[in-house]
């Protein structure tokens, strides 16, 4: 498997390290009136512990250690291992990601 | 107080050996040189600040940084990217303090962190250099795709390199340059002279100029 670096270029998998779903968003402890969120040990609970497990495509983090050390997001089939698409994980250093899929 | 003397020391100080290596008989393929007396400061864009320290760089150094993997040659230094807005300032000295230049240059626009001796910097070339380098990199090399300039954050014997391609040598063959953790050169250094040995080696040391 090859991740196209929207960096670096296409780059082989020995390079990227998996973090997995990049769906769960970290719950907040508190309501917006800054009351204690009763819910929250549940909330987090899901958050921390449990993972859909999905059969087609899902959106993943991946770490591009062993080249630029970006955090990217990838769009990948789960069963075919096909990447749709590869960006810039939010907030991950650069201004603006350069353009995806080009060569180095 | 002790006064301590601080020498600097090769980091290939267990793997090099000048001379010939491998195949002995006619020209060596590659040269693979170690060099020396560099000063390498990694320059990060703080957020939102890129395109002022592009300004400052090219201010200093006549050069802008390269916004996609690449190596520009500026006037005292040579600026390579190392990831999304931010590069390594590569110069020549072994001085005790690389790093306040570049702070009055680059004025709270940029994280700064000193490198210089943190990395071992090697030099590849030779006729046969890229058939020693398709071995251990899975790079293109070609010229199509990497031309004098080029540059890659990459992994080679699962080891994070920078590498980039320097103008040609005289006679023509392409020149690379890689640099490499220090505590990792010794391995990469005999990873690269066993891959380059069929061709014949021939290392070397020498001071950046």
């Amino acid at each position: 498997m090859r991740i196209a670096c929207p960096f670096c270029g296409e780059r082989e998998l020995g390079e990227f390290t998996y973090l997995g779903d990049a769906a769960p968003k970290r719950p907040s402890a508190f309501a917006a009136d800054g009351a204690e969120q009763p819910d929250a040990q549940d909330l987090f609970f899901d958050y921390v512990y449990l993972r859909d497990n999905i059969a087609g495509d899902m959106d993943e983090r991946w770490y591009h250690g062993g080249g630029c050390r970006s955090w990217l997001t990838v769009t990948r089939n789960t069963t075919t291992h096909e990447i749709k698409a590869v960006g810039a994980a939010p907030g991950a250093g650069a201004q603006k990601p350069a353009k995806a899929g080009a060569t180095s | 107080m002790a006064e301590y003397s601080w020498e600097a020391q090769s980091p290939l100080r267990k793997a090099f050996a000048p001379g010939r290596l491998g195949l002995a008989s006619g020209d060596a393929g590659v040269a693979m040189t170690e060099i020396s007396d560099f000063n390498l400061v990694q320059v990060m864009a703080r957020r939102g600040l890129v395109a002022n320290v592009a300004k400052a760089a090219k201010k200093a150094w006549g050069v802008l940084p390269p916004e996609r993997p690449g190596a520009a040659v500026g006037k005292g230094a040579t600026l390579i990217w190392t990831g999304p807005d931010q590069f390594f300032v590569l110069s020549v000295g072994n001085g005790p303090d690389p790093v306040s230049p570049l702070a009055a240059i680059f004025d709270g626009m940029a994280s700064l962190s000193d490198q210089s001796g943190g990395r071992c910097l090697i030099r590849l070339s030779g006729a046969r250099v890229r058939d020693a380098l398709a071995k251990v990199s899975s790079i293109d090399l070609h010229d199509a795709v990497f031309p004098v300039g080029a540059a890659a954050a990459t992994s080679i014997d699962h080891t994070g390199v920078n590498l980039w391609r320097r103008s040609d040598a005289a006679n023509g063959s392409p020149v690379y340059s890689l640099l490499v953790f220090t505590s990792f050169a010794d391995s990469l250094w005999h990873t690269l002279a066993d891959a380059a040995a069929e061709y014949g080696v021939e290392a070397t040391r020498t001071p950046l100029s």
